[in-house]
Formats: structure tokens, sequence, C-alpha cells
């Protein structure tokens, strides 16, 4: 398991990719860990490119941003190319087997390309809503920086309202991070 | 009315803004005065979610000049008020804040300074430094510190209502679009349960008895007439000024003893030297860095100290050499030279600042 790690998440507003950074910081700042957290907050909010800087340690971190991620998680075509110049040798970079026309604009020189089909499980499996909760299992599985326990427990608090009123939804829920640690798991 | 906002401490992961928003509703803040701009807009929606439970106002004005002379007369009333502001607001804030310092009033400013002049980005810099410490139409009688971290935006808050109150300077909290926005832990307490009093606050008119007679009069006046009547005023200011600026400038070292090249950098970019200098430690390089954490006053003395022994003095920031001018001023007549690593705007990180330590090297 990872000791820390440093993590950019790259999708299209709406994508949630904020949340999941969300839900993963708060896990590990609930573990116990040193925990930050920060997003691209320019003109994209209103429809674009959204990035979430997230880093997770055992010791006090440093600067916000960094200049390569261990991991890179990109979910779309615009993702990807925006998020090339976070990525260096030691990177696993993540991105969606769907996304049309990227083959070229893959890293060369990270250390894995894993393409996963987060978007087809979410619609044809479990639910499109949950699709960011798959993307959040894929980080946890590619880094191991937070258990699945103190996971579903972050999502609990997010969002255990929503639970009340539909029980299912913690199932669906809980199964998508599930599914999304598979993913990552099988290509690893 | 709801007891204290927090009893004793409690560690929280909040964004900086909350911090600002917490640490004013814990140092007993009366009122903020405010209008909206990125990125401090979540100081003043968290404040006026906060502030009723514990019995505190909030004004929305109209625009930030008015939020800045709002302010002061909240301050003349004997309230405990504050203000934070960005960018563009900033500017407009510099009118009521020179008159702040010609009449000595202790008005608190947060400001989470964005990018660019004018409107310019809505995200990150290091570019207010110059108009948070000289921008009004004065010397720039005031007081400056520059956070770092989540928990020194709190501490440094709680601080700048103590240190306005005590000395009657403008104090500034200068923090940024990456401490508003970014979520981090931190402990939050009460400022009681550490031993942190907080300075009374008086209201400056209506007071009690004869003015002459039974007090001291407030001499409250920001027009004056003649040439001389107005050098007698400042220089009696700078005459205060310039006693009390050792005592409340700050700063900190780290690995400065016997090193080769210092490295100077202040706000969240202090953050990535010290990344850096971890490294160059284990490359076996003499580097060591000086933090002014007060950029106004600047800690001069101890910088000279250690800018003299030093071979080179690398100026870091996320500005066009807004740090390195009040850097060259204060180690004026050295001979070491000054090098500088500028990202107006732009993040740095700790691979950027090794990487030009070893040019240097």
């Amino acid at each position: 398991m990872a000791k820390g790690a440093k993590i950019a998440l790259a999708g299209e507003g709406g994508q949630g990719v904020q949340s999941v950074a969300m839900i993963i910081t708060e896990a590990a700042y609930e573990d116990g860990r040193e925990a930050l957290y920060i997003p691209n907050f320019g003109v994209e909010q209103r429809g674009g490119v959204s990035v979430a800087y997230v880093q997770i340690s055992d010791e006090p971190i440093g600067s916000p941003k960094f200049k390569t991620a261990d991991i890179v998680v990109a979910l779309s075509d615009r993702a990807v190319r925006r998020t090339q110049k976070y990525v260096g040798e030691k990177t696993v970079f993540v991105y969606d087997a769907d996304i049309d026309g990227v083959e070229d604009d893959l890293p060369k020189n990270a250390a894995k390309v894993l393409g996963i089909p987060a978007i087809r499980v979410a619609k044809d499996e479990l639910h499109p809503r949950v699709f960011n909760i798959i993307i959040m299992g894929a980080v946890i599985g590619a880094t191991g920086v937070v258990n699945l326990e103190k996971a579903k427990e972050a999502i609990e608090k997010k969002l255990g309202y929503k639970f009340e009123k539909d029980p299912k939804l913690r199932d669906l829920n809980y199964t998508a991070i599930e599914r999304g640690i598979e993913l990552v798991k099988e290509k690893l | 009315m709801a007891g204290k906002p927090i009893e004793g401490e409690k560690r929280a992961f909040m964004t900086g803004n909350e911090v600002v928003a917490w640490a004013a509703v814990a140092a007993d803040v009366d009122i903020m005065y405010g209008y909206p701009i990125t990125p401090q807009n979540e100081i003043m929606h968290y404040w006026t979610r906060m502030a009723p439970k514990y019995g505190r106002e909030f004004l929305q004005t109209e625009d930030e000049i008015s939020a800045g002379f709002t302010t002061i007369g909240g301050v003349l009333a004997g309230r405990r008020s504050f203000t934070a502001t960005a960018g563009p607001g900033n500017t407009l804030m510099q009118e009521a804040m020179s008159m702040a310092e010609m009449m000595r009033i202790p008005i608190v400013q947060v400001v989470t300074q964005r990018g660019g002049p004018s409107t310019a980005t809505v995200i990150y810099s290091q570019q207010e430094v110059t108009m948070t410490c000289f921008g009004g139409n004065g010397e720039g009688a005031r007081i400056v510190y520059s956070t770092s971290t989540h928990q020194e935006l709190f501490d440094y808050t709680i601080k700048a209502f103590n240190i306005a109150w005590k000395y009657r300077f403008p104090t500034f909290v200068l923090g940024d679009g990456y401490q508003s926005k970014m979520r981090e832990s931190l402990t939050i307490y009460d400022p009681e349960s550490r031993g942190i009093k907080m300075v009374p606050t008086e209201p400056y008119m209506g007071n009690e008895g004869l003015p002459g007679t039974d007090r001291d009069p407030h001499h409250l006046r920001n027009t004056y007439n003649t040439e001389d009547e107005l050098y007698g005023v400042v220089t009696d200011i700078m005459k205060n000024w310039e006693k009390v600026a050792p005592e409340v400038a700050e700063y900190q070292e780290y690995d400065v003893e016997g090193a080769d090249v210092l490295i100077v950098a202040h706000g969240v970019v202090t953050r990535a030297v010290q990344g850096a200098l971890k490294q160059l430690k284990e490359e076996g390089k003499n580097v060591g860095h000086f933090r002014p954490i007060t950029l106004r006053p600047i800690a001069e003395d101890q910088l000279r100290k250690r800018a003299e022994k030093a071979k080179v003095v690398l100026v870091v920031e996320s500005s066009y050499g807004q740090l390195k001018k009040l850097i060259t001023d204060a180690i004026y007549g050295l001979s070491t030279p000054i090098k500088t690593f500028l990202k107006p705007g732009e993040g740095i990180t700790a691979e950027e600042v090794v990487e030009e330590v070893n040019k240097l090297l």
C-alpha cells in the first residue's frame, strides 16, 4: 500500500471529480492522516475541464499544487489532454476506456496507462449517478491511500441524508465503490 | 444566546475561508462588513451562517469602498470589526485603509490574493503584496501578516484583532486563493483556553467624561490645513511606527546556520521552499530559508544578519518581484547578490525550487 499519494482528478464539469476529491480527503482526514484538497476553480466551474488536486500523506503537506502526480484520472477527451503535464515516469494514468479519439493523446511517459470502462459500468450495471463513486473506487484501488471501510464511512457522512430516504442508494454506492476498485485492480 | 463558538480545542478539516470565519467568531468579533468577491466570498457566507447564533452582525455594503469605510465606522463605535476582500476589491478599499492609517484606526482586513491587475483571474497569486503593504496615499503604517497554513490563518486572524487594537495600526491578514479554497486539517480553539485575552475595544466617540479633563481627547481628524500641521502628525505616526516595528515583526528560519543559498519566500510559497529544503539537505546542499511572517514591518535586522553571510539570496514568489522589492530595501548596502524565481499568478512546487537552487550551486 502506498504511503502517500498525489492525485490529479480531471473531468468535465458535472462529472463529480470535486465531490470525489472531497470524499477521499475527508476519509483520509478521518483516518488520522494529513490530507489536502484544492479545486481548480477558474471559469471551468461554469463548463469545461474541472481539476481536483489531492494529496494524502503521513507528514504535513507542502505546496497545494504539485508537478507530477502519482495517479492521474482523466474522464473526458479534454481532460486527457489537459492532464498530460502532471504525468511522469512513475505516474499511473487512468482514463475512461470509452472516450473516443484520444488514442494519440495518451501519455507515452507514464508508468502505466489504464483504460477502465467506468462510464459504461455506471450506465449498464449500476446507475449513471454513481459514476463518480466508481471513479473514487478506482482512485483508492490504484493508490491504497484510504481503505474501503473509511471510504464507505466518508460516503455515509456525505450522502447519509439521502440514504435515510432511500436505503437502496447506500447499496448502490457501496457496490459502485467496490466495482471501481475491481476495475482498476484487473488492469494493474 | 448560544455559548462559546468553540469549547477548548477541536480538530477540523475545512477550507481557509471557513477557517477565517471561525477565527473571527472565536475572537469575539462583533461585526463584519463586506462585499462579495472571489475567492473570499465564503468568509462572508460562513460568517453570516455562524454569527447570528452568537449575537454577531453582518452588513453587506454596496461596494468595497463602502465596506472599508463602514468597517472604520464600526471601529469608531468601539466594535471589533473586520472586512475581507481580494483583487480589485482590495484596490477599492485602499482609500479607507489610508484613512485608517492616518487616524490610527484598528481596522482588520483579510485579503485573499487573486491573480493579476484589474479583474484578471479569480484564482491565486502573491500579487497583492505591494498594495496591501503600501497601497494607500501614505507611508504604509500598517501591519501585514502573510499566512502559509490553515493553522496560521486561524492563529493570525485572532492575533490581528489584538495587534490592531493594541497598537492602533490597520492590520491585515494576507492569504491567497489557494488558502481560501483548499481543505486541510487544523486545530481550532477558544482563544481563552490558550491564555489569549482579547484586547478590549472602546469607542472613539461619545466616551464618558470631559475630554482633556477626565480623559485624553480623541482628536478625530483626517484633513489638515497646513503643511506643517500634516508634517507634525505624519512624523508622529511614523516615529511611533518605527518604535513598535521590531516588537511586531515576525519571521521563521530553517537551516540558516552556514547556508550558502538563503531562500526568501512568504505565504503559501514557504511550504514549497520547506519541502525543497528537505530534499536539498539530503543531497548535502547548504541551503537555508528565511520566511518573513510580517511583510510590513519586515524583520530587517534578522534578515540582514542571515543575508550577509550567504553567498546568494534567492527570492521565490508568485508575483513579479513584489517580495523582492521588500527584501532589496531591507538588505540595502549588502554585497550579497539577489537572484529570483518569479511566477506571477502561478503556484510554486518544491521540485521547482530544488531546480532553481541547483542552478545556483
